[in-house]
């Protein structure tokens, strides 16, 4: 791997890759119909009470409302999913929906919404049903998701440390940590920001090209608001530390950025 | 993750159930507490139960082995099956707690 680059990732996506996801429409379980209507409106958007057809749709989220957690809202033909921040109308969505045109997924959560949604399986349901993978890649891939979503959100967004020692007492403290840190609002609403995209196999061989192989190339960002971490040798005698080491495994390329705060991740599928 | 302990003459069988993961921290310390609590010599974890494991739950899954090992207790896995398997495997946790089929 190579580590240390600081570059703000999700910002690099907006400007230079430009438009990869077309929204025809906005969905939100939950919310009262007139709203979504006024917002999608104001958004450009058609306002999409039950999702289907080929054109893509971005998706309001909150945690607290019913439905948010059915599997068909991680299918598609929903590419984004959304937690508005909190009071924010169109305005403060417009940006989010443009970031998420510029990837082929794109999620933005708060960590209370995340740390219940077993996001690492969501976006691997997401990723397969549009590349679908064989058995043991489709676990591999979802392991290493699973493993950069929830450092993300243990580690960075809620500041909890892993549990080094091998006794109950430091899977006690650890407990604790976590429940400490998910009822403090501040930290509860600390987003994470996932971006995904696939760039499909090219024929021939690739002139400086992602793609390779006859497969095609995935890459996710994963991308914090914690205090971030400085990678350095990692050690996996104790009873975690284990993570990072997981992912490099199974991804072709792990890339650690924004002072710990990112992870950017390459698999072919 | 959930999970039922059956105490049979020699051994205890705890089988575990669904996705053993970070998330799982709570179930682990009962989990772990019962195990100490009968008093069978020989616990061990069914796995074949068990659809998705991931790092923190293998460090779970060390940590009960150690508690076993401080109660004087025999700790086993047995039966890791699918991505369960093959991330024990990854994690070379063969070396550390004994592993059957």
């Amino acid at each position: 791997m190579s580590g240390g680059t600081t570059h703000s990732t999700t910002q690099n996506n907006a400007g230079t890759v430009g438009c990869r996801t077309r929204f025809a429409g906005l969905a939100a379980p939950g919310m009262p119909v007139e709203r979504l209507g006024r917002l999608a409106q104001s958004l450009g958007l058609a306002p999409v009470a039950e999702p289907a057809g080929p054109a893509a749709l971005a998706v309001l989220l909150t945690g607290a409302a019913p439905g948010s957690d059915a599997d068909e809202l991680w299918l598609p033909p929903i590419a984004a999913w959304i937690e508005p921040p909190a009071g924010s109308d169109a305005a403060g969505l417009a940006p989010l929906l443009a970031e998420a045109a510029g990837n082929d997924l794109y999620l933005n959560l708060t960590t209370a919404t995340a740390h219940d949604l077993q996001l690492g399986g969501r976006l691997l349901a997401a990723l397969n049903a549009r590349y679908p993978l064989d058995g043991d890649r489709r676990d591999d891939l979802e392991l290493a998701l699973h493993e950069a979503v929830s450092n993300a959100l243990v580690h960075g967004n809620l500041g909890v440390a892993g549990m080094k020692e091998l006794s109950a007492q430091e899977l006690e403290r650890f407990s604790r940590d976590l429940g400490d840190s998910l009822a403090d609002p501040a930290l509860a609403a600390r987003r994470i920001v996932i971006a995904l995209r696939i760039d499909p196999a090219t024929d021939g061989p690739a002139e400086d090209g992602p793609a390779q192989d006859g497969r095609a190339l995935a890459t996710v960002e994963v991308a914090d608001e914690g205090a971030g971490f400085i990678p350095g040798p990692r050690t996996s005698s104790g009873a975690s530390g284990r993570g990072l080491d997981l992912i490099g495994n199974i991804a072709e390329e792990l890339e650690i950025g924004n002072g710990g705060r990112s992870i950017r991740l390459r698999f072919r599928l | 993750m959930d999970y039922g302990i059956e105490v049979r003459d020699q051994e205890a069988v705890v089988r575990l159930r669904g996705r053993l993961t970070f998330n799982d921290h709570a179930k682990l310390r009962t989990l772990i507490g019962e195990m100490g609590q009968n008093k069978l010599k020989r616990q061990v974890l069914d796995l074949s139960s068990l659809e998705f494991v991931d790092s923190a739950g293998i460090g779970m899954l060390l940590i009960a082995r150690e508690e076993m090992d401080r109660a004087a207790k025999q700790f086993v896995l047995r039966g890791a099956a699918g991505q369960v398997k093959r991330v024990l495997t990854v994690a070379q946790i063969a070396k550390i707690v004994p592993m059957e089929d």
